[in-house]
């Protein structure tokens, strides 16, 4: 019954169009704060995401905040009825552990505002309202925390009581993002990924049609596969954005990477993984060679060892590149890629 | 008083050119696309001297932009949200160009950072205005949406940007934006600049 009024509930916010107003306004002033701060190209971007981290940084953020209120729900209960002395000590604690709390919540809010910029529809009125919850649930908490350091206990704990139900509630509603809404999870064609298709070369695309710079899609079997080229080089990545999907043959080329056209995802072309986020799954990355004038792709091997997404030998050098600059080859480069056939067969 | 009179005359021919030939909402949004790309054909041809030339032709594909994006959030995607399904990757796509913009500003005018920002500004127009606009949406609504409703719509979209553009508060939040985007290390970068160059002109 209780599931069903909860599921009932995330429907119907899901449902709010009217939200998408406030929401805009929210990601517009959010965006210049971003620009002038020169966070949305910059490194920071990557780290508030949880590129570095390997998944999304501001679900684990978020048990900072849940645990210490959680505590401090429990010393607020453990200090009642017992004497003066004691209580003291159980108050003093149970203040410290609000407080770490509001710290780790506004750590929460930085990320998860960060990460829900780059929603859609039914997530991001879901994200809205999760967000809104919380900076009450924070409001509730930080003037818990004002009013246990004035020594006004009583009230803090008052505080307490009433924030933690919101909280518990908001902390439901990001749960949905991830479980109903897949916000964070990697969803690069995932098929690509298990199975690593094709296993084998096959070729899909004349040498000739693939024009500098341009990227472009194409199909090698049920998987759809973005080529570039770039400086001669020819890379393939899995054409759907890890993040939420985007076609990333409709993007572009920025500094070795190629850039998601819906939310700004830059992938290393030599590796697929994700410089700067939202995306912090690496895109499924392939093998190229040209044969007989057509390019080949085949899924990169795994190699136990190496993070996935990493490549052994991936980039290969077009013919007409190798005859117009000789001296550009690396040695290493040319030998590698015969013993990779033989061991294949 | 004759004056007078000339100048309502000029005012009324000029009131009947903008509400005139009637327009549908693409057909409006076609153009604009391409006042947009004017601007940036007039850029690339601009030289690494031009650093005057080029900060003014950023500044207003700065305000042609913003009022783009404006215009088709406030009156076009509300209207076509039955038509087109995919309207949230329009929305996305207008905040890549939204961080285009403010990379293209911080970047030196004068140096070979700004033409790579332009290049990829270039890029993301694109991807956003014909890839996924005028491939996509565009004949998805012409098809889809009467001919009376489409220059109704056109008329509303023409009017709102005849609005922002004459609207001098706009104007005035643009300039604002740019400079903080630009930042107080550029404004630095530019009068060290100047001066160098003040001095090699002072040598010849």
């Amino acid at each position: 019954m209780a599931q069903h009024a909860l599921e009932r509930l995330m429907r119907k916010i899901e449902g709010q169009e009217w939200l998408d107003r406030p929401g805009h306004t929210l990601e517009h002033g959010y965006a210049l704060v971003q620009n002038v701060l020169g966070i949305s190209q910059g490194p920071v971007r990557g780290l508030l995401h949880g590129v570095w981290f390997g998944h999304p940084l501001h679900p684990a953020l978020t048990d900072v905040p849940i645990g210490s209120w959680t505590t401090a729900l429990v010393l607020d209960a453990m200090g009642a009825g017992k004497g003066r002395r004691e209580r003291a000590g159980y108050q003093r604690a149970a203040r410290r552990a609000v407080g770490l709390g509001v710290v780790g919540a506004l750590g929460a809010a930085v990320t998860g505002l960060t990460d829900w910029q780059y929603t859609h529809d039914y997530a991001r009125r879901l994200g809205l309202v999760h967000g809104a919850l919380n900076a009450v649930a924070l409001g509730m908490f930080g003037w818990s925390w004002w009013e246990r350091s004035r020594g006004r206990h009583g009230r803090g704990r008052l505080a307490t009581l009433l924030g933690y139900p919101v909280m518990a509630l908001s902390g439901y509603l990001g749960g949905g993002l991830t479980f109903r809404h897949r916000i964070g999870v990697d969803q690069s064609e995932q098929e690509a990924d298990r199975l690593l298709q094709p296993r084998e070369f096959i070729p899909v695309l004349g040498v000739d049609e693939l024009r500098e710079g341009t990227p472009r899609r194409v199909q090698a079997g049920d998987v759809g596969i973005v080529l570039v080229r770039s400086n001669g080089r020819i890379h393939a990545l899995g054409d759907t954005c890890p993040h939420l999907g985007g076609p990333l043959s409709q993007g572009w080329l920025r500094d070795g990477t190629i850039v998601c056209p819906w939310h700004g995802s830059a992938f290393d072309l030599e590796t697929g993984e994700s410089r700067n986020g939202p995306a912090v799954a690496a895109a499924p990355c392939f093998q190229t060679r040209v044969r007989d004038g057509r390019i080949e792709v085949r899924r990169v091997p795994p190699v136990t060892t190496a993070p996935p997404g990493s490549a052994v030998v991936h980039g290969w050098r077009t013919a007409e590149q190798r005859e117009i600059s000789p001296d550009r080859q690396e040695p290493g480069h040319k030998e590698r890629v015969p013993r990779q056939r033989e061991m294949q067969r | 008083m004759k004056k007078g009179t000339q100048v309502l005359t000029e005012r009324k021919k000029r009131d009947q050119r903008v509400t005139t030939p009637p327009k549908t909402a693409t057909r409006v949004l076609y153009e604009h696309h391409g006042v947009l790309r004017g601007i940036m054909e007039r850029l690339s041809h601009t030289s690494r001297d031009d650093v005057e030339q080029r900060r003014a032709l950023t500044a207003e594909l700065y305000g042609e932009v913003q009022m783009h994006e404006r215009i088709e959030e406030d009156i076009f995607y509300p209207e076509i949200g039955d038509i087109h399904t995919d309207l949230d990757a329009a929305w996305s796509e207008h905040r890549q160009m939204t961080d285009q913009l403010a990379a293209l500003l911080r970047a030196d005018p004068g140096g070979a950072r700004f033409e790579e920002e332009l290049r990829v500004m270039h890029d993301v127009l694109e991807a956003h205005a014909h890839l996924d606009e005028e491939l996509e949406m565009f004949p998805e609504v012409e098809r889809q949406m009467d001919e009376e409703r489409l220059v109704e719509l056109g008329g509303r979209l023409q009017k709102r940007l005849a609005r922002l553009r004459s609207s001098r508060m706009l104007r005035a939040r643009h300039r604002l934006e740019r400079m903080l985007l630009r930042g107080p290390g550029r404004l630095f970068a530019r009068g060290v600049r100047r001066g160098g160059r003040r001095s090699v002109r002072g040598g010849h």
